[in-house]
């Protein structure tokens, strides 16, 4: 018998206002335990919180980014559980009245993701456990989250994947956080459940927590996956409950059942005035939305006519495409700026957080130049490769590693003399090629390379040599 | 109808502890309680929608600027226990039903 996945994603992301979401104290992650606090952060009697102007905004930017509606009258409330990580023994949270409802994500199969809403709460602070006893630091108390609710539209890892990833490059674009999954600034919870094929009821779910990256999510629910198709398969009935991802025994396990959890008791938060949002305002801010990755991919594929796979790899990164673009002035085949920074540069970074960082030592204009130099046939693109290394080693201008005379190329006439030359100091390879084996007249035109120092024309000397060869 | 099982799950909820002879009048209490708000909720009458904002205020923001936080010394002031700069929580000593 065959299984459907039914998971829908519950994601928290930190924003990343320079204060708490209703004080002043700073969001900065690091520094000594506690020093980050106010009363209203410790949650002590009597104080009263304010809420933070940029968190809504940030808000209602990811809501719009995500094809949200927003309301124009929202509120916060209370969600009362006891934790030690909240001192107030409330959470505040949205209940009934979220900022944003109603959008989506657009995976690449054409299909959408759905947004349920997105809400705007406080984070809790942290427990360090250690030699048996817990401590606590509220740092992080109060640092303000989004969190973004889908509805349960995903049916497989792939388009669970896609869509966190699509998330993540979206907030990161409109820049409400730094999205860092290792530093917990972007949280997954997964709920997950299973139906045979077929059917439209949807089976009891579990929800599963505690996954701090990507593929711990993916193996999470493959996980769980099997487990519950297990149960169903054996005749059991799956609970109703919250489980721990355990990535050391690659498993979950239950934390607590669903009866024991979800009695939050919500209630407005009596010390927090409504929000209001007028239209106006929703329309400033949608104005200050800078142009989204699927906005970016496309133009990138469209009009600046690169492929599929390199645009992308570009988009993928936000510094990236716009290092690309910068580069890309007055150049008129963009193609070619693209296989440089997906060449030469993406050769020296290897993880995904040294591309995220791009740290490169010569800057979009640099590059301008030499793929300017380049494309006015002033530099053979053997040369420019060359120039390219050393200009990444050292951070200095193309101009440092040539000379007029390197620009000046090589007439015609001479070429031929060489390509001559080149032919009769190598006539195993010329034999060769002439029996078909197509790559020997590589070291043919290696020979050239090294004769002209790289000013030859490739392409140029290629054409010759067959010629050479063939006429023989 | 507030019953028996239901002090003994908010108790559980809240982490409360309950002796068995407090139930009896915790349950009177707790109906008196839920009466009394439901009086209130049948005094909100249509086009009252939002009864719970009563003051009408809105958009009271604070701007997105740094504060200093408090000394550490003065954060910490009232823990019980706990070391390198941290609160520590206490074993729960109660029973929970």
């Amino acid at each position: 018998m065959s299984w459907e996945m039914v998971a829908g994603l519950e994601t928290h992301v930190e924003l990343s206002t320079k204060t708490k979401i209703f004080c002043q104290c700073t969001t900065e992650f690091g520094g000594d335990s506690n020093t980050h606090c106010c009363p209203v952060c410790i949650g002590l009697p009597g104080t009263l919180p304010k809420l933070n102007k940029a968190v809504v905004e940030y808000a209602v930017k990811a809501g719009l980014a995500t094809n949200c509606r927003i309301r124009n009258i929202s509120k916060m409330d209370r969600k009362n559980y006891v934790y030690p990580d909240l001192p107030k023994a409330y959470q505040i949270s949205q209940y009934d009245k979220p900022l944003c409802e109603s959008g989506y994500i657009a995976l690449s199969s054409g299909k959408n993701i759905n947004i349920t809403r997105i809400h705007i709460e406080e984070d809790a602070g942290k427990l360090i456990h250690e030699r048996g006893d817990t401590y606590i630091d509220y740092n992080r108390g109060g640092v303000p989250l989004i969190e973004i609710v889908s509805e349960p539209d995903i049916r497989s890892i792939e388009e669970a994947v896609e869509y966190i990833e699509k998330l993540r490059l979206i907030m990161k674009y409109i820049g409400v956080s730094d999205v860092k999954m290792q530093e917990g600034s972007l949280r997954c919870d997964v709920n997950i459940s299973v139906r045979k094929n077929g059917e439209e009821k949807f089976g009891t779910r579990a929800e599963i927590k505690n996954m701090n990256s990507l593929n711990f999510i993916a193996k999470a629910m493959e996980y769980e996956f099997n487990r519950q198709v297990d149960i169903l398969e054996n005749g059991g009935c799956v609970v109703q409950e919250t489980r721990r991802y355990n990535a050391e025994q690659n498993t979950t396990e239950s934390m607590r059942s669903k009866e024991d959890a979800d009695d939050y008791r919500y209630f407005r938060d009596p010390d927090l005035v409504t929000i209001a949002i007028s239209e106006d305002e929703i329309k400033n801010i949608k104005k200050s939305l800078p142009e989204l990755p699927g906005e970016k991919l496309k133009r990138f594929t469209e009009e600046f006519a690169l492929p599929f796979d390199d645009a992308e790899l570009l988009t993928k990164y936000k510094k990236i495409a716009e290092y690309f673009e910068r580069s890309c002035k007055d150049v008129t085949n963009k193609k070619l700026v693209s296989n440089y920074i997906l060449g030469q540069m993406f050769r020296r970074l290897q993880t995904d957080t040294e591309k995220e960082e791009f740290s490169i030592k010569i800057s979009p204009e640099q590059l301008n130049e030499l793929v300017l130099l380049t494309e006015n046939k002033k530099l053979s693109s053997n040369m420019a490769r060359n120039v390219l290394e050393q200009m990444l080693d050292t951070g200095k201008s193309v101009m440092s590693f040539i000379s007029e005379s390197d620009m000046e190329g090589i007439d015609e006439g001479d070429l031929r003399a060489i390509c001559e030359k080149a032919v009769a100091n190598n006539q195993k390879a010329a034999e060769e090629y002439k029996n078909g084996k197509e790559k020997a007249i590589g070291s043919i035109i290696g020979f050239i390379m090294k004769e002209t120092k790289g000013k030859a024309d490739a392409a140029k000397a290629t054409e010759i040599v067959k010629e050479l060869i063939l006429k023989n | 109808m507030i019953t028996r099982d239901d002090i003994i799950k908010i108790a559980r909820l809240a982490k409360l502890s309950v002796e068995d002879d407090e139930i009896e009048a915790l349950t009177h209490d707790m109906a008196e309680i839920i009466g009394f708000a439901d009086t209130i909720s049948s005094a909100v009458q249509d086009g009252f929608e939002d009864f719970d904002d009563i003051n009408n205020i809105t958009n009271a923001f604070h701007e997105d600027e740094v504060q200093e936080s408090f000394d550490r010394e003065l954060i910490l002031k009232n823990r019980d226990g706990g070391e390198q700069g941290c609160f520590l929580v206490k074993k729960r000593s109660g029973r929970i039903k």
